[in-house]
């Protein structure tokens, strides 16, 4: 196929203008129509979203309980634990999104302004001052991994990216311990929806792999024990799990090392965990089934063992195969950890609605609904376009 | 020593025969997932996990009823049942919108018109990327619950009015006893009007004469309902909203149907949301079409809405069926979020009936297979449809 050159359009601008206008607003009376009725429903869209957020909006609401859509009921004097995963996440994410993408400038300028509305927001002070420096050495990490040609650092660096990603939440664990330590029940605000998140896609990510390789092992025992505990866990709605690790859980957890006493916040996490877990599970298990059989045939003729093909030939090429679907699975996780509002806990969305318990702010449900919504928003449109950078850069679907 | 010599080696062999390994690694797996479940029987076998609570008196009266209605003098498992009928209501209808929105949003996505291109996207890409919780609040506290009392309330010619206690709008009423009789006389005239349907398009296969089958199978339906309903004596009429004072400055609506703020909220949030996800598949399904079709359809002449209709559509549906059906079976189980607004569904009615009677176990199990028999409907009858497609066209 020839790739058709293109000949310098050298007319001017108006009427370059007008064409493409004809072309792609107004080329038949239906267009036409459909046209003049969406700039209608734009601009009344439009206009009243710029009433409410320079005029009638007041943000204050936000700007007083930031700290409380932060980190809920963190202790106070107790924020330094949260700072290294910070500093790390943001350098790591920044030189991994550095070294495998290129965002556009656009992407990038409408990225950095959502993340300064909503940190500006969510910090003051010398907390601020504190994120700033997160922020500045985030960009020098991202620009650092832009900048490397030579493709053998460039292997190197997204290696320690990824290695670096991978000990975010054990660090975070690990510094929520030490000393006295802050227990799981104070966590809160959109904290809690980042640590649920984390710990949900660490723990269940290699559940979900085993349990696909599990179902499809060709071992009878081993697969049905696996079919059925995915089956049971995608059977019902994850809120009905969540109210289950609320009302029966206690029940049947033994009495090991205070396990029957677990609080609500660690029970909400084994739960994400499994459930992910389960939907994981079949994601890659659809990639297992994508891998040709002669690959594993090769394997054998090769003289490697099961384990070897497995984790040298197979999985390599399920995993890659799947990475949008895995993607978008954990931005469904990341959506789904608000569901934790609904037993009464004070996450994102829980502390917006306790901020709209305050007598000073009764009524404005509009600056805190957009805010949270903005905040969820942000973090999940970055992974779908990085799901979607990913997949053109892999070539996956394409032969 | 010489014990320990010999049987290492016996072990080693064991492990190294094909056979045995995957006899032991069974036996091993096998024996863990028994003991876990037999721990939890053990643990369960204290709790009553019978279902005889169920049949005991509710003592709670449900919120937002339409056609079957609920009084906590009842028993429990009819409580249930109206939250099982709330449910399949209320995903029907959302299904239904669902996928009307998702068609409209998908098709503008992939619009020449730039402007209904850019519209669809943003908002594919902004309700797609928050949670379903967040937007069902949304419009239960920010949209429905904001909306002026009665006395003020604000309406579209004055027929549809907004009021935070719902939205009212025009309903049909029963005017004599010959309704029922009309209703199931429009079941026949459906089936009259499929069979009619079917007749000419065996026809049209067969000779090629162009038959008209969906006309005539619409107005052989409108026919017969028509005939019947001024045969039974009129026996509907439309009923708008109307004021009842009662009491003090005490304002209630009478007439018409009233669509409470709940069922409202939780009905465009899983609209709305659904309807981005399947906006999605459905302009994959058409990107993954050959160009050639929507080509040669141009060739032929046909105009861009029999180009979709036609041509692209139906063939993107066999695409689709499958990805569509998980959509329909999240959306099913995304219904029970609406007990943060307190929508009078199963799962809210189960949380109510676990919290004032507790037997948390056999109630969860019970909802469990609630959901599953659902899930199941929806799966079969969606097999039904991908069957159908796949044989009527290729």
């Amino acid at each position: 196929m020839t790739t058709a050159v293109r000949p310098i359009d050298a007319r001017p601008w108006s009427v370059k203008t007008r064409r493409w206008m004809h072309e792609n607003l107004f080329s038949s009376t239906a267009n036409t129509v459909l046209t003049v009725v969406s700039v209608v429903v734009l601009g009344w869209a439009v206009v009243g979203l710029l009433r409410f957020v320079l005029v009638s909006a007041d943000w204050s609401v936000i700007e007083t309980n930031r700290r409380l859509l932060a980190l809920g009921r963190f202790p106070t004097g107790e924020e330094w634990r949260v700072w290294p995963a910070l500093y790390a996440v943001l350098g790591f994410g920044a030189l991994a999104f550095g070294s495998w993408l290129t965002i556009s400038r656009v992407g990038l300028v409408v990225l950095v302004a959502v993340l300064a509305f909503l940190f500006g927001f969510l910090f003051e002070g010398q907390n601020a001052l504190l994120l700033a420096g997160a922020l500045l050495i985030a960009a020098a990490a991202y620009l650092g991994a832009v900048r490397t040609r030579d493709r053998s650092i460039a292997r190197r660096v997204r290696l320690s990216a990824l290695i670096g990603l991978a000990l975010v939440v054990p660090l975070m664990v690990v510094m929520l311990q030490v000393g006295d330590g802050v227990r799981t029940s104070a966590w809160g605000g959109i904290f809690l929806n980042l640590m649920l998140a984390s710990v949900g896609i660490s723990l269940g990510f290699p559940l979900g792999v085993g349990m696909a390789l599990g179902r499809a092992s060709s071992l009878p025992v081993v697969s049905w024990v696996c079919t059925a505990y995915i089956e049971l866990v995608r059977a019902a709605p994850l809120v009905a799990w969540l109210f289950m690790a609320r009302f029966v859980l206690p029940d049947f957890l033994p009495p090991i090392a205070g396990l029957d006493r677990v609080d609500i916040i660690t029970r909400a996490i084994i739960v994400l965990a499994c459930f992910t877990g389960a939907y994981v599970a079949e994601i890659v298990r659809s990639g297992l089934q994508s891998v040709p059989r002669g690959q594993v045939e090769a394997g054998e003729a090769l003289g490697l063992n099961v384990v070897q093909i497995t984790t040298l030939i197979v999985m390599p090429q399920a995993l890659r195969a799947v990475i949008p679907a895995l993607v978008s699975q954990f931005i469904s996780l990341w959506k789904d950890t608000t569901l934790v509002f609904a037993l009464g806990l004070t996450d994102f969305l829980g502390a917006g609605e306790a901020t709209l318990a305050q007598t000073d702010f009764i009524g404005r449900d509009m600056e805190v609904f957009a805010f949270i919504a903005l905040g969820f928003w942000a973090i999940a449109f970055s992974m779908s376009r990085l799901s979607q950078r990913i997949e053109r850069g892999l070539g996956v679907g394409v032969r | 020593m010489i014990n320990r010599a010999t049987s290492r080696p016996s072990i080693r062999r064991l492990w190294r025969t094909r056979q045995s390994r995957r006899l032991i690694l069974q036996a091993i797996l096998g024996s863990v997932a028994f003991l876990i479940l037999l721990y939890f029987i053990v643990q369960a076998s204290d709790l009553d996990l019978g279902l005889g609570f169920l049949r005991g008196p509710a003592g709670f009266g449900l919120a937002n009823e339409w056609a079957l209605s609920h009084s906590s003098t009842e028993s429990r498992i009819d409580a249930y049942l109206i939250g099982v009928w709330n449910t399949v209501r209320l995903i029907t209808l959302a299904i239904a919108l669902a996928t009307v929105l998702g068609v409209v949003a998908g098709v503008a996505r992939l619009s020449t018109n730039w402007i209904v291109n850019r519209l669809g996207l943003v908002y594919v890409e902004t309700v797609r990327n928050t949670p379903l919780l967040v937007q069902i609040i949304f419009w239960w506290v920010a949209v429905f619950l904001a909306m002026p009392a009665v006395s003020a309330r604000r309406t579209l010619l004055d027929l549809v009015w907004f009021t935070n206690r719902g939205l009212a709008i025009p309903w049909p009423r029963a005017t004599n006893d010959f309704a029922a009789i009309w209703a199931g006389s429009l079941v026949l005239a459906l089936a009259v009007a499929l069979w009619i349907r079917h007749r000419r398009i065996v026809r049209e296969d067969a000779t090629g004469d162009i038959t008209h089958a969906n006309r005539w199978a619409l107005a052989t339906f409108v026919g017969i309902g028509a005939a019947t309903f001024l045969a039974t004596g009129l026996p509907y009429r439309i009923v708008t909203p109307e004021i009842l004072v009662s009491g003090v400055n005490i304002q209630q609506i009478r007439g018409g149907l009233l669509v409470t703020p709940q069922f409202a909220a939780v009905l465009i949030a899983l609209t709305t949301y659904t309807g981005a996800f399947i906006a999605e598949i459905v302009r994959g399904s058409i990107q993954a079409l050959p160009r050639g079709q929507s080509e040669a359809a141009q060739a032929l002449g046909f105009s861009a809405y029999q180009r979709m209709t036609l041509i692209i559509l139906p063939q993107a549906l066999r695409i689709m069926i499958p990805a569509l059906t998980n959509q329909y079976l999240n959306l099913t189980k995304n219904s029970s979020l609406a007990i943060v607004v307190g929508y009078s569904e199963l799962f809210f009615v189960g949380i109510i009936i676990v919290n004032n009677a507790g037997h948390a176990v056999p109630m969860f199990a019970l909802i469990i297979l609630t959901y599953q028999a659902m899930s199941l409907l929806i799966s079969v009858g969606m097999n039904y449809l991908n069957r159908r497609v796949r044989l009527g066209t290729v």
